[in-house]
């Protein structure tokens, strides 16, 4: 089974990719973005384990929040999920994407 | 532009204190006229920094209110908003107000109080530096920036969990000796790596309390400062820069571009360099910041900051003292208070006047950092007869 595409976005005007959509192209300041689908294999830049959360997210901790390289192509801020209770991949591990819950793009170990 | 000097300072214990924003920022700005003996006509403009008092207390127009508060009702008064950077920037705006020739003397202040609200509910108002839309829907904390930042910054350059902890263990013995720190009591290593996760890798002694207080400063045209005090304390230099809003917009997140930008400008506006400074007051909101703000300000090279603290260069007497006041680690962190916090330290050190006294400091600096590294101001101060 291969992971789910990651659906990256690019500008209208430029092609600039972006993992994130930005208000507007910081390459040419283009008002319009589109889906530009990019492979779900991605790598773990670096993680923390959120043990004391904001008052937004109170009853979700303990919960993994990394950087995110995707496709070698677009480096995103996601959740980590499928991991053991406590557990935290290294810089570096393999992840692919899931989904897109509430604006938040989710990976798991690959 | 002229030259600026800063001819008063005032400033609250950093702790759990009574009263919020209006109390703590007038009481700051009082202290420092007095200080200065300034009387309230020779004031031209008033700049406040101040982060989350419209969250948390619901109180805005904090630096106008201030103004009215104090007896400076008509000056132009205004709220500079920069998150952890608030204040420096208050700094900058006055710095440059005196020295563009419009005002002759003008007072710039920060002020905040957070212990009022929970641990959530300030965790959440802190989070609202980073871009809320992309990176704050995640969860990720301002801890977690750091519990991220500490990650890579382990992974590239092999430092040690002891030497990261051996930045609290400075600090919080550093903080002992300052009566306006909010914890007085030193710490071991092992108590640091130790205590419980808070956002893994980093513990909770390796996060800055949360904290109220206030802190305010008169400058004056230097060609004037004489006429207020026998002991003005030179702004060298000052840059002001912004980097990135979230984690993810950082290419190599250990360098922090921010602050690699306002101190370049900062030391060229000075006219000198990282090796020429005496004494550094620092924004260590958490261990690692300490480690990678002294990489990023020049004091080392990338990837040796955690070995040189374990080693004691950034100690009192050290070739470089780093954070003798305590740091964020010890004082304590109000948001909008800090860079004024800082600026307030380095004065007493330039003055021979601080309880944790570097021997003959001459030249000091002040870094203050907001958010995700998404702005930072540098000031590079020097008593009077060093420039």
């Amino acid at each position: 089974m291969t992971a789910p595409e990651f659906p990256a976005r690019a500008c209208s005007d430029c092609g600039e990719p972006y993992g994130h959509e930005p208000s507007v192209c910081r390459e040419c300041g283009g008002e319009s973005f589109e889906t530009d689908p990019i492979p779900g294999s991605a790598r773990l830049y670096a993680s923390t384990t959120i043990r004391v959360p904001g008052s937004d997210h109170r009853g979700e901790e303990p919960f993994v929040v990394g950087l995110v390289d995707v496709d070698d192509a677009a480096r995103v801020t996601a959740r980590i999920e499928g991991l053991d209770e406590g557990a935290r991949p290294e810089p570096g591990a393999p992840l692919e994407y899931v989904e897109r819950r509430d604006g938040t793009f989710y990976f798991r170990p690959a | 532009m002229r030259d600026v000097s800063i001819v008063g300072t005032g400033t609250t214990e950093f702790g759990v204190l009574e009263g919020g924003v209006k109390d703590l920022g007038s009481r700051a700005v009082a202290r420092a006229l007095r200080d200065a003996g300034v009387e309230r006509s020779d004031v031209g403009a008033l700049y406040v920094g101040n982060f989350v008092a419209g969250i948390l207390e619901g109180q805005g127009a904090v630096g106008p209110m201030i103004a009215d508060e104090v007896g400076l009702s008509g000056v132009p008064a205004m709220t500079t908003e920069g998150a952890c950077a608030s204040s420096g920037i208050a700094l900058r705006q006055a710095q440059r107000a005196v020295a563009s020739g419009e005002y002759d003397v003008v007072v710039a202040a920060g002020v905040e109080s957070m212990t009022d609200a929970g641990t959530p509910e300030f965790t959440r108002a802190l989070g609202s530096a980073a871009d809320r839309l992309t990176e704050g829907v995640t969860g990720l904390t301002f801890p977690g920036f750091y519990g991220i930042y500490l990650d890579r910054y382990t992974h590239e350059y092999g430092a040690t969990r002891e030497e990261v902890a051996a930045v609290s263990v400075k600090n919080r013995a550093n903080g002992a000796k300052n009566p306006r720190a909010r914890f007085r009591e030193p710490v071991t290593v092992e108590e640091v790596v130790e205590s419980r996760l808070v956002a893994d890798p980093l513990r909770l002694y390796d996060c800055c309390p949360a904290a109220d207080g206030g802190a305010a400063v008169v400058l004056a045209a230097s060609d004037v400062a004489g006429e207020f005090t026998d002991e003005p304390v030179e702004v060298l230099g000052t840059g002001h820069a912004t980097g990135h809003n979230a984690a993810y917009r950082y290419e190599d997140l250990t360098t922090l571009d921010a602050t690699v930008t306002a101190a370049e400008r900062a030391y060229a506006e000075a006219g000198i360099g990282p090796a020429d400074l005496d004494v550094v007051e620092l924004h260590d909101c958490f261990t690692p910041a300490e480690i990678g703000d002294s990489e990023d300000l020049g004091l080392f090279e990338k990837g040796e900051g955690a070995r040189a603290v374990a080693d004691g260069r950034t100690e009192v007497g050290g070739e470089i003292p780093i954070n003798p006041s305590g740091g964020l680690l010890s004082k304590g962190h109000p948001v909008g208070a800090t860079g004024i916090g800082q600026v307030y330290e380095v004065c007493r050190q330039l003055r021979a006047d601080h309880e944790n006294q570097v021997e003959d400091a001459g030249v000091g600096l002040a870094h203050n950092l907001g958010g995700s590294g998404a702005v930072c101001t540098v000031t590079v101060l020097g008593r009077g007869d060093r420039r």
